[in-house]
């Protein structure tokens, strides 16, 4: 097997008293779908930010393709580039229209001519089916539409790994299948993702391994079948109970 | 011969750096300077005794070899005949008795004369900051003066008077007694209204600004007369027939003569030219071709009017006796005005906006002693009245640099600064407003941080502050009037001076009002137009 993708090591990360992540040593090789369950205020979204350093953690270290992130010194922009992130509030930016949005990054970090990102979004559109919205604003597009345009926006960048951060907690029910849909596919095409998540549905079925946290700590790591069907842990016991 | 004059020459024409001034400068430092600068006190000397030595009747012949070196005059040209504007066309042009005469003495010495100008009570601080070599502005030599700066010798003789309505009946010193009299501020008749109210019981002096201002004061009986010298009041009281003037005798020093800055070389020449021109009658032509007449609309010189005396005035009339068909010929003199404003304004905002962003870039930086810089800066800005703010960068910053800001770059340069502090508290609170996720959806697709602030921030923070941009570009652009008091002939000092030239006031002032209102709505539908353009993106 090739080497991890993303890998942490004693990950701890407190906001003042607080002690939000515990020492969590985690990896994710290439290829892996991971989705990151557990209680409200257990860490998920606290293990996710840190993977890129939107949070800095307070001790213990990441790695991307075994390269140190935390190290001091490290070019955190140049690394970002290659992992994407999608947000719960999709934020995309609101003055720039969909396929602005799309290709900025491309054209203004990754140097690639305009003519060519514009290809690369439209291609990425069509995948998430808004090609016909490429040049309106965000804030004519709904929940769903913005949520599609911000994954097709951290694609453009072609990242070795996408993070999504509770993709579809902010959607209307009727949203969430569309955005889940382009997910199911992007698992299909063989990106690696890690997914934050309450969808177990979703989780149960595209995930390859499932991360459960609780307190700040991973309480168990298996496969989707292993954890819905024989979760170890007490605690996942109880939180799949409430939530199936 | 020719080359001490030509080392003098330079002498003078490198003043900022001067070894004069330097020896000022240097002399209380004392143990060092004794044992540094005595080569220097010996050139002073030495030069200075030169000049004494020197110049003399072929003074001309001599210079006239020379290239011509440059002298700078500072005058207040709101004070016709002495010094005013002509402003029927649009040539700015400072004329009168005082130009006149400056120009024969710099001709006489050979060199090029440049007038600048600046509020009266300006002019000595002008001087003690070594912005011109001499100011002539119909100037009294008193001795409160002549400790800050030196004199020549009395050109021409002025004589008070009190104007005052002519159904008052106040026409002499004694007459005043209870009364509120009017000067201008800094001027000579300041001072012997001091005096004569020293003599006579309950005399209140107010001090105004400019002699129109006080001609208005009169008129709206805020006060009951003024002291204003005779030349002037004849000038007014023929434009405003109900006020008249009576002669009063001297009060100690009066006359008017030639100010320089303390030590300058420049006073012996001048005297000796001055001395010339008296004996051999060009200072004679020179009075009767300005006292003797009086100034037309038009500035060009006309034969005296009737006496005021003698006018058949008519009865004083309630309201403001409006007549803008006065100002018609002035009108294209401060229209001028306009672009001075227009530039001046945008040019303020623009680099206010760009200092203001810099500064809201260090508050939020979180890195302490350029948060604390901002912080300190904006407070101090905001702290502090703008007029003060203007009138240090112009007077200090030649004696601090060495470098002769002109009143334009000092106005630019104090409203940027002024403006950059509060621009900066309303750009970092749009900043703060823009949605904390804008930055993380920026940082995790790998822009970095200058990029971002630039790219993703910025424009929406702008957005989001714009109607508050408009607001204090519509308050620069009313402010800019503010630099009309270190000289700067904008709409509104373009107006003051039509008004000082044809002795009225309320026309030009008008005039001046509907002209800020257009351009204040002008910018106000720009920027509507420009949030317009902003809003398709909602």
């Amino acid at each position: 097997m090739s080497n991890p993708v993303i890998r942490t090591e004693e990950l701890c990360k407190a906001f003042g008293q607080l002690k939000v992540l515990k020492g969590i040593s985690v990896e994710i090789a290439k290829g892996e779908v991971v989705a990151i369950i557990g209680p409200s205020g257990c860490g998920k979204s606290t293990l996710l930010r840190c993977l890129n350093l939107l949070e800095t953690p307070t001790s213990g270290r990441v790695f991307f393709q075994e390269q140190e992130i935390t190290a001091p010194g490290t070019n955190i922009s140049r690394v970002r580039q290659d992992v994407g992130m999608v947000f719960q509030h999709f934020h995309l930016f609101p003055h720039m229209t969909v396929l602005k949005n799309i290709t900025y990054a491309p054209i203004k970090i990754e140097k690639v001519p305009s003519e060519e990102a514009k290809d690369r979004a439209m291609d990425l559109l069509r995948k998430v089916g808004l090609a016909e919205k490429a040049d309106v604003y965000p804030s004519r597009l709904s929940g769903g539409q913005k949520q599609r345009v911000a994954i097709a926006r951290a694609l453009a960048m072609r990242p070795e790994v996408i993070l999504f951060d509770e993709p579809t907690s902010a959607l209307d029910p009727e949203m969430v299948t569309e955005v889940l849909e382009v997910m199911r596919e992007l698992a299909l095409s063989g990106m690696t993702m890690a997914i934050v998540t309450h969808e177990m549905g979703f989780a149960r079925e595209v995930a390859n391994r499932v991360w459960f946290l609780n307190e700040g700590l991973l309480a168990e790591d298996s496969p989707p079948d292993e954890f819905f069907h024989n979760p170890k842990h007490d605690r996942a016991k109880q939180f799949l109970e409430k939530m199936l | 011969m020719n080359r001490l004059i030509a080392s003098y020459k330079s002498l003078i024409n490198m003043r900022r750096f001067s070894i004069l001034s330097r020896f000022r400068r240097g002399f209380p430092r004392t143990a060092k300077f004794l044992h540094l600068r005595w080569p220097l006190l010996i050139q002073t000397i030495l030069v200075v005794g030169l000049i004494g030595g020197v110049v003399g009747p072929n003074l001309t012949a001599s210079v006239a070899q020379e290239v011509p070196k440059q002298l700078t005059m500072l005058t207040s040209p709101d004070y016709p005949p002495y010094g005013y504007y002509i402003t029927s066309g649009q040539d700015r042009k400072i004329v009168g008795f005082d130009i006149d005469i400056a120009n024969t003495i710099a001709r006489e010495l050979g060199f090029e004369l440049k007038v600048g100008e600046s509020d009266f009570n300006g002019l000595i601080p002008a001087l003690q900051a070594k912005r011109a070599d001499f100011v002539m502005a119909g100037m009294t030599p008193t001795p409160e003066r002549q400790k800050n700066v030196d004199f020549s010798e009395i050109y021409y003789e002025a004589k008070d008077t009190i104007v005052a309505p002519k159904t008052s009946n106040l026409k002499t010193k004694e007459d005043l007694k209870g009364k509120t009299v009017g000067v201008q501020l800094g001027s000579i008749q300041e001072g012997n209204a001091k005096k004569i109210a020293e003599k006579v019981e309950g005399l209140k002096i107010k001090q105004l600004n400019k002699v129109p201002d006080l001609i208005q004061e009169i008129k709206a009986k805020r006060i009951d007369a003024a002291i204003i010298e005779d030349t002037v009041a004849k000038g007014f009281t023929t434009s405003n027939p109900d006020l008249g003037f009576s002669v009063v005798p001297p009060e100690g020093p009066a006359g008017s003569a030639i100010a320089f800055p303390k030590g300058s070389p420049l006073v012996g020449p001048f005297n000796q030219v001055i001395q010339k021109m008296k004996t051999n009658g060009e200072l004679e032509k020179l009075v009767s071709k300005w006292f003797s007449q009086t100034i037309a609309a038009d500035g060009s010189t006309t034969t005296a009017a009737p006496a005021p005396e003698a006018t058949t005035a008519p009865a004083p009339q309630a309201g403001l006796n409006l007549d803008f068909r006065r100002i018609i010929p002035d009108i294209p003199f401060i229209l001028a005005g306009i672009p001075v404003t227009l530039v001046f304004t945008l040019s303020s905002v623009l680099l206010g906006l760009v200092w203001g962003a810099a500064l809201s870039l260090l508050k939020i930086s979180k890195i302490k002693p350029l948060e604390w810089f901002s912080f300190l800066y904006t407070s101090i800005f905001r702290g502090t009245p703008l007029l003060l703010q203007l009138a240090l960068v112009y007077y200090a910053t030649p004696q601090l640099t060495g470098y002769n800001i002109t009143p334009y770059q000092a106005g630019v340069l104090t409203f940027t600064l002024n403006s950059g502090a509060y621009m900066s508290e309303t750009i970092r609170a749009g900043i703060q407003a823009v949605d904390k996720g804008q930055s993380e959806a920026a940082m995790s697709l790998g822009v970095p941080y200058a990029l971002m602030m630039w790219d993703v921030i910025m424009p929406q923070a702008l957005k989001n502050i714009l109607p508050a941009l408009v607001n204090e570009t519509i308050g620069l652009l009313k402010d800019s009037s503010l630099v009309s008091t270190i000289g700067v002939v904008e709409v509104l000092r373009a107006s003051q001076i039509v008004g000082a030239n044809k002795y009225i006031y309320f026309e030009p002032l008008l005039f001046a009002g509907v002209i800020y209102y257009l351009l204040v709505m002008g910018l106000t539908y720009a920027a509507s137009a420009l949030e317009r353009r902003l809003r398709r993106s909602e």
